[in-house]
């Protein structure tokens, strides 16, 4: 499936997803998924409740074993301990032990980043994410938006070969899941992350994806495609937005 | 912090309530002995526990030890026990929590022994340490480490699966995860376990004492009975009493000023 990445633009394949089947019993979730994905793209995708959009980054992360098939990292089976795989999940994961900085390197910490370079990653992070101030504060005293950003913060911290990030701003209001997605994009234009981004909001996934998955019912296949190719920042009232907004919609409509 | 604790001002009645409550029952108990509703060979009134304290705090007969060589014996006792049992019980309940080799070897005897009372051990404990500081030490231990495996292990298992998630996706390995999502984790719970553990240990310890001893507090509690003396009696009582109180406070002083440097 190389014509997958139409929107790699001559870009390298990162991830290849080939065959993927997961089920739990006698329930088939996902049923033989492949595509790629090019290095440095942002990918979203959308699909119903329960269709399996969790069950499919848990296998990506390597969290749940696949029934069958296999993802690969740039040509090599993905795992955890060796390649950069970041998570940002549905629930917030702050350590509540840990201050807001101490929270934020915790990923860094894991991967063995020698001394140096981790302060000086963390420091950049931390201004890149607008968390400087609040650095040595413990989580539960900076509010729940905080924490999202917290988690968003140390996953970008790693320098991520895939970001794999689950609805991270459902729980969120309209305006702060605004702002925060000025700043997904803006982090992954700067550090030229590869992301791929779960929602089941259809404006939030045009307005933050190259490219967009939608999926179908369960057994879950790849239902359609459809490419983003519009310029930054995006306007939410820009004509070509509003269509691509309603092709997406139409799409999923036909469940 | 920001946050200011609320006052809430107690009604005067709520206040005067508790002081006369503990006057009148003093009252009540010095009137029964005064006026022989009960013998004097059953029970002694408030007064004469209260003279007795005093010789007790420089005579040491006839049970051979003044009152703070008595207390003193029996804290040391409880102590060594304590901190045994939270040196012992912490690392091994936080290890069954999350390692399920650990679980597999240690739940099925700890689940054995678990049932029975800890003065139930007093017989065999004679028989291999003798009537000394060692054998109430072990019954102590006994009594003290069951809360502190249940606490660390439970502490353990509610650690939030997400955060668990969260550590491996970032390729942490078992250990890691372990020594820095699940014991932070389960810390609260853990120093929780110390007010439970202390409690057991003084009410074992008072037990223990009382069957096998030649010092502390219950024995003077079973000197009193051998000498036919009831002030003496409850005078261990009250002491086992106050003192217990007293470490109470203690430890939980303690808890609370750990709890607060976690800041959850
Ligand atoms: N461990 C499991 N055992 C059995 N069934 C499971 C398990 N995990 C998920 N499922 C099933 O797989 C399906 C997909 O679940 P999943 O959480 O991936 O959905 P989702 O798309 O993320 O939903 P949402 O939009 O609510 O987050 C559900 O029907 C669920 O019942
Ligand atoms: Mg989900």
């Amino acid at each position: 499936m190389d014509d997958t990445s139409k929107a790699s633009g001559g870009r390298k394949t990162k991830i290849q997803v080939k065959n993927l089947t997961r089920s739990f019993g006698d329930l088939t979730v996902l049923n033989d998924i492949s595509f790629n994905v090019a290095e440095g793209e942002f990918l979203s995708i959308v699909g119903p409740t329960g269709c399996g959009k969790t069950t499919f980054l848990n296998c990506l992360s390597k969290l749940l074993p696949t029934t069958k098939g296999n993802i690969l990292i740039d040509g090599e089976e993905a795992n955890p301990t060796k390649h950069n795989i970041s998570f940002v999940f549905q629930e917030p994961t702050c350590m509540p032990w840990r201050t807001v900085r101490e929270n934020v390197a915790y990923g860094m910490e894991t991967k063995k980043f020698p001394k140096e370079k981790l302060e000086e990653r963390l420091k950049y992070i931390l201004d890149l994410v607008g968390l400087s101030d609040t650095a040595n504060l413990y989580p539960n005293q900076v509010s729940a938006s905080m924490e999202q950003r917290i988690a968003v913060a140390r996953a970008f911290a790693v320098d991520p070969d895939l970001l794999l990030m689950d609805e991270p701003y459902g729980q969120l209001d309209v305006k702060l899941r605004y702002y925060l997605e000025d700043e997904l994009v803006r982090l992954w234009k700067t550090l030229n992350s590869t992301v791929v981004f779960v929602t089941h909001n259809i404006e939030e996934a045009v307005y933050v994806a190259e490219r967009i998955l939608i999926l179908s019912n369960k057994p879950t296949k790849i239902k359609a495609e459809v490419l983003v190719d519009l310029p930054r920042p995006r306007s939410l009232i820009d004509p070509k937005f509003v269509e691509i907004r309603k092709q997406v919609t139409e799409l999923i409509r036909w469940w | 912090m920001a946050y200011e604790s609320v006052k809430v001002e107690t009604p005067l009645l709520l206040r005067i309530l508790p002081v006369a409550s503990v006057v009148l029952f003093f009252a009540v108990w010095q009137a029964i002995v005064d006026f022989g509703v009960v013998p004097n060979t059953m029970l002694a009134s408030p007064t004469q526990v209260a003279v007795l304290f005093w010789e007790k705090l420089f005579v040491a007969d006839p049970d051979g030890a003044v009152l703070s060589v008595h207390a003193w014996v029996s804290i040391q006792e409880a102590f060594t026990g304590f901190f045994l049992s939270l040196a012992i019980g912490i690392p091994l309940g936080l290890m069954m929590g999350w390692f399920s080799v650990a679980e597999g070897l240690a739940r099925p005897i700890f689940e054995l022994i678990r049932p029975i009372p800890p003065v139930a051990w007093i017989p065999l404990t004679i028989f291999w340490f003798g009537i000394g500081i060692p054998g109430k030490v072990f019954i102590i231990w006994l009594s003290g480490i069951v809360p502190c495996v249940i606490n660390s292990y439970v502490g353990v298992r509610m650690t939030s699966p997400t955060l668990i998630q969260m550590a491996r996706t970032y390729g942490a390995t078992d250990w890691e995860i372990f020594k820095k999502i699940c014991i932070p984790s389960a810390l609260p719970m853990v120093f929780g376990a110390m007010t439970i553990s202390q409690a057991y240990c003084w009410t074992t310890l008072v037990g223990a004492e009382y069957l096998a001893a030649d010092q502390g507090l219950g024995y003077l509690i079973t000197m009193g009975r051998r000498l036919a003396s009831p002030p003496m009696v409850v005078l261990g009582m009250i002491c086992v009493g106050l003192t217990g109180v007293a470490i109470g406070i203690l430890i939980e002083r303690v808890e609370k000023k750990l709890l607060a440097g976690i800041r959850r």
